[in-house]
């Protein structure tokens, strides 16, 4: 009694909605789902655009955050190509090499009864502090260049001050002009083109073809790390940095390309050991019944349990006796591939007993059946394996920390980009070096995810049942 | 390893009395940051000829991770390089542990208490390759533009103190200094007072003179004199004096390459550590790190001389001229280069004339290691969070230096 009344008085849905309201709940609830979605995304890809957008900058920890500066500037793009193409007849990459002749064009405004004074230009001799970079340096501009003002002209500018009133400012354009100087003897090709300019704070910097990279001396000094960058060395400046300024002392090749080479042989070694482990220690678990096969199996779950870091001493002094330590090979043996065994052992238990009971009859052995029968219908599992394992392997960090030390190329990228954060500007890191390794180790997986991932649902065996 | 013949050879070139011109290979390491470009130049432009005639091959592999990690690791591990940098305060587990050979018993040129720090058990263990102190680097602009005068070498802790809060006034957007809550910062200061880390009987005691230093350092901030580095989103003080949000910075002669790549236009001044006010004394504390032979190097000969080679005269003056490092060689603190007017050379000047301050003392603290800091660090830190009064917070420091020094 007590619940038919309860029910009855409860149930207010039990009577049909009229077919509208039904149909505005529907498209409440979905679209509720779809904004929640998408604010998801919003935030997942936002900070992935915020890192790639810092990885441009000079300074990738500005605050605040600029959404607008010359590395995302169409017109200081352009700006950079024709310095790049003047400095060194690049106008993608820039440099200053001989026959450079580049005008470079700066204009300063000052308030109305301040004399805007022609500022102090000069290429400093600019050297790295710190890196491989400080090592590496060989020639510097400021031995090659000789600067000299080709022109000046003043105008006006109107400008509104803090009570809103327009007023006249003096502006004064001066133009430098930046050759190489024909005297020298070797002459070579040199990267980089640094500039400053000291003024007095009372004038400002308006307009310039590309910005500076910092103010110094408190607003008198403006310097520019290379006024010859040409557009994708404006761009890409700290992604050719990687490049370069990671380079074997000896060989002066980069280290970050044999990091790079390092992570995809190991990540393609533990793939293959991986699948070969997996799928054939997960169909045993699936079809062979022999004495002690739940125990295996429950011992493999268990393991799962077990966090690396606990075995890993033992681990650790296996290699150091059998002399793998700053190899590949103990990064590539050293894996956990129960979680993928469990993975195939599932996949081949749902796989139709009777398609192999017929090759039985036909008269395959059991290697036969798993090797011309099961494992070419198991792709789809196969594949979401290597894709994990290729994925884990390559995003590994504790394991080639621990057991690949040196020499510096044989890193993996995920250390080397832990080195990169230590290595530049002291104390501090050079952020966008670290950005830009990381954007670029990321990469390689990405190229691999695209071309893989249609091959994941569509395949001979889900054709055949389907 | 050598072949059989060519150990053959290598022994009869010995019983020759020739110079063994068997091929070997040093493997040597350090970590990276400034240091690559010092050790690299030593090899290719200064050392190049004499490794030649010496058949040493140098292969040398910067450390860009975290050193000590990397070195212990490789001690343990066998795949420890042939001969690599040691830093005076943990340079002791790795020399009672045995994992290091004794290095050249030549020691004359030297200056003494860089020395000591790598003596152990009477026989020296590393050679001290350059060394550091203290001292203050300050923003000329900073101070022309606030209207103050620049520190000077006759600073007292007050006197700094006073400028340093009349330029946060002038210029609200700058601090005087960012602190740091280091031992490695503050120990200047409670050196100046007398006070020494390890007394007599090899004890730490927080007594007075510790803590009158204490207070005037935690009072910084208070004063309007500083600000925490963390707080201006620095790690170091030098960081803020890159990014001009602090007038000075109280670093080594290392703030120079730092300065390079962040601030390579700075008007710096650099002058010697305040004095303390009541002692009228300065304090000082001197960093230094050597190159160390690794025990179980086949090489060990060959790599013991390539020390020697890193820190002859010669290839120190080539550092100190380039502006890398400090000498550890007595005989270049009045090399000609050192009395230059750039602000690089007036820096490195300054630190050099620091190791004669009137109370200094090793950035070594015995058989404890590094850890002997941690108490002060804890007291610094929870002092300047707020988090403790000075009271507790250095009673729990005296009591940990009791339970770690009574064992």
């Amino acid at each position: 009694m007590m619940a038919r009344k309860t029910a009855a008085h409860a149930s207010p849905s039990r009577c049909r909605l009229p077919a509208s309201a039904l149909r505005r709940r529907q498209l409440a609830a979905s679209a509720w789902l779809y904004l929640t979605f998408l604010a998801v995304a919003t935030i997942m890809a936002g900070t992935f655009v915020l890192a790639f957008m810092a990885s441009l900058k000079v300074d990738p920890l500005e605050r605040p955050f600029r959404f607008y500066f010359d590395q995302l500037n169409p017109a200081a793009w352009i700006a950079a190509a024709r310095l790049g193409q003047e400095g060194a007849g690049d106008a993608l990459w820039g440099g200053f090499s001989p026959g450079a002749k580049i005008a470079f064009g700066v204009t300063y405004a000052a308030p109305a009864d301040t004399t805007i004074v022609e500022p102090k230009a000069e290429i400093p001799r600019r050297r790295p502090g710190s890196g491989i970079a400080a090592a590496l340096m060989r020639d510097y501009a400021a031995d090659y260049a000789s600067i000299a003002l080709k022109s000046s002209s003043s105008e006006t500018m109107q400008v509104r001050d803090e009570r809103g009133i327009w007023q006249a400012w003096p502006t004064r354009t001066f133009v430098y002009e930046i050759t190489y100087r024909p005297d020298r003897q070797n002459r070579p090709r040199i990267e980089r083109t640094p500039l400053n300019l000291t003024a007095p704070p009372s004038q400002t910097l308006i307009d310039s073809p590309i910005s500076p990279s910092r103010s110094e001396r408190r607003g008198r000094l403006l310097s520019w790390d290379n006024i010859t960058p040409g557009a994708l060395g404006l761009i890409f400046n700290n992604y050719r940095r990687v490049i370069n300024e990671t380079a074997d002392l000896q060989t002066g090749k980069s280290l970050f390309g044999s990091w790079l080479v390092n992570s995809l042989a190991i990540a393609t070694g533990r793939l293959l050991l991986t699948l070969v482990v997996a799928s054939l220690a997960g169909y045993a678990l699936a079809r062979l019944k022999f004495r002690g096969s739940r125990l295996l199996f429950a011992a493999l779950i268990f393991s799962m349990t077990i966090p690396a870091q606990v075995t890993f001493v033992s681990n650790y002094l296996i290699f150091r006796d059998l002399s793998l330590l700053n190899t590949p090979w103990s990064v590539i043996v050293v894996f956990v591939a129960s979680a993928n065994v469990l993975l195939m052992k599932q996949f081949f238990e749902g796989f139709p007993r009777e398609i192999e009971e017929a090759a039985i009859v036909d008269g395959a052995n059991r290697f036969q059946v798993f090797w011309k029968i099961v494992l070419p219908n198991a792709k789809p599992a196969l594949l979401v394996n290597a894709i994990l394992a290729f994925q884990g392997a390559w995003n590994d960090f504790f394991w080639p920390l621990v057991l690949i030390t040196s020499p510096p190329e044989a890193l993996t990228v995920q250390v080397g980009l832990l080195s990169l954060r230590r290595s530049f500007g002291g104390a501090q890191g050079d952020w966008g070096l670290v950005l830009a390794g990381a954007f670029l180790s990321v990469v390689p997986v990405l190229i691999l995810f695209v071309l893989f991932q249609r091959h994941i649902v569509p395949t001979q065996f889900t054709k055949g049942i389907t | 390893m050598l072949s059989h013949p060519a150990r053959a050879l290598a022994a009869a070139t010995m019983l020759l009395g020739l110079p063994a011109f068997a091929e070997e290979t040093v493997r040597i390491s350090g970590w990276g940051g400034s240091e690559v470009a010092i050790v690299n130049g030593l090899l290719t432009n200064v050392l190049a000829e004499k490794l030649a005639k010496e058949g040493i091959t140098v292969e040398y592999e910067p450390v860009d991770g975290d050193f000590s990690q990397f070195i212990l690791n490789g001690l343990s591990a066998g795949t420890a390089p042939d001969l690599f940098y040691v830093d005076v305060f943990w340079a002791r587990s790795i020399f009672s542990a045995g994992q290091a050979a004794p290095v050249t018993q030549d020691v004359s040129g030297f200056a003494a208490n860089l020395l000591q720090a790598f003596t152990y058990d009477g026989k020296l263990f590393a050679v001290p390759k350059d060394f550091n102190a203290l001292a203050v680097h300050f923003n000329k602009d900073i101070f022309d533009d606030a209207g103050v005068a620049y520190p000077s070498d006759d600073d007292t802790w007050t006197t700094l103190q006073a400028k340093l809060v009349a330029v946060h006034k002038a210029l609200p957007e700058v601090d005087g200094l960012c602190v740091v809550p280091e031992y490695a910062r503050f120990g200047a200061f409670a050196l100046s007072t007398g006070w020494s880390p390890l007394d007599s009987q090899g004890k730490t005691v927080i007594d007075e003179r510790f803590r009158r230093a204490f207070d005037f350092y935690t009072g910084l901030v208070e004063s309007g004199a500083a600000v925490m580095a963390a707080d201006a989103g620095q790690s170091w003080t030098g960081g803020c004096l890159a990014s001009e949000r602090a007038a000075i910075a109280i670093e080594g002669a290392w703030i120079i390459s730092a300065l390079r790549d962040g601030a390579p236009n700075m008007n710096l001044g650099t002058v010697r550590m305040p004095k303390d006010p009541k002692s009228g004394k300065r304090g000082n504390i001197v960093f230094t790190v050597g190159w160390s032979v690794n025990a179980a190097s086949k090489v060990s000969k060959a790599a013991a001389k390539v020390a020697e080679f890193l820190t002859t005269e010669e290839a120190q003056q080539w550092v100190l001229e380039q502006g890398l490092a400090l000498p550890s060689r007595t005989a270049l603190a009045d090399n000609p280069w050192l009395r230059g007017g750039q602000p690089e050379q007036m820096a490195s000047r300054v630190v050099l004339e620091g190791l004669a301050d009137d109370h200094v003392s090793p950035y070594f603290f015995g058989d404890v290691g590094g850890s002997w800091m941690q108490p002060i660090n804890a007291a610094l830190n929870s002092v300047f969070l707020g988090e403790a009064d000075a009271d507790a917070a250095l009673a729990s420091a005296q009591s940990a230096f009791d339970r770690m020094l009574a064992k």
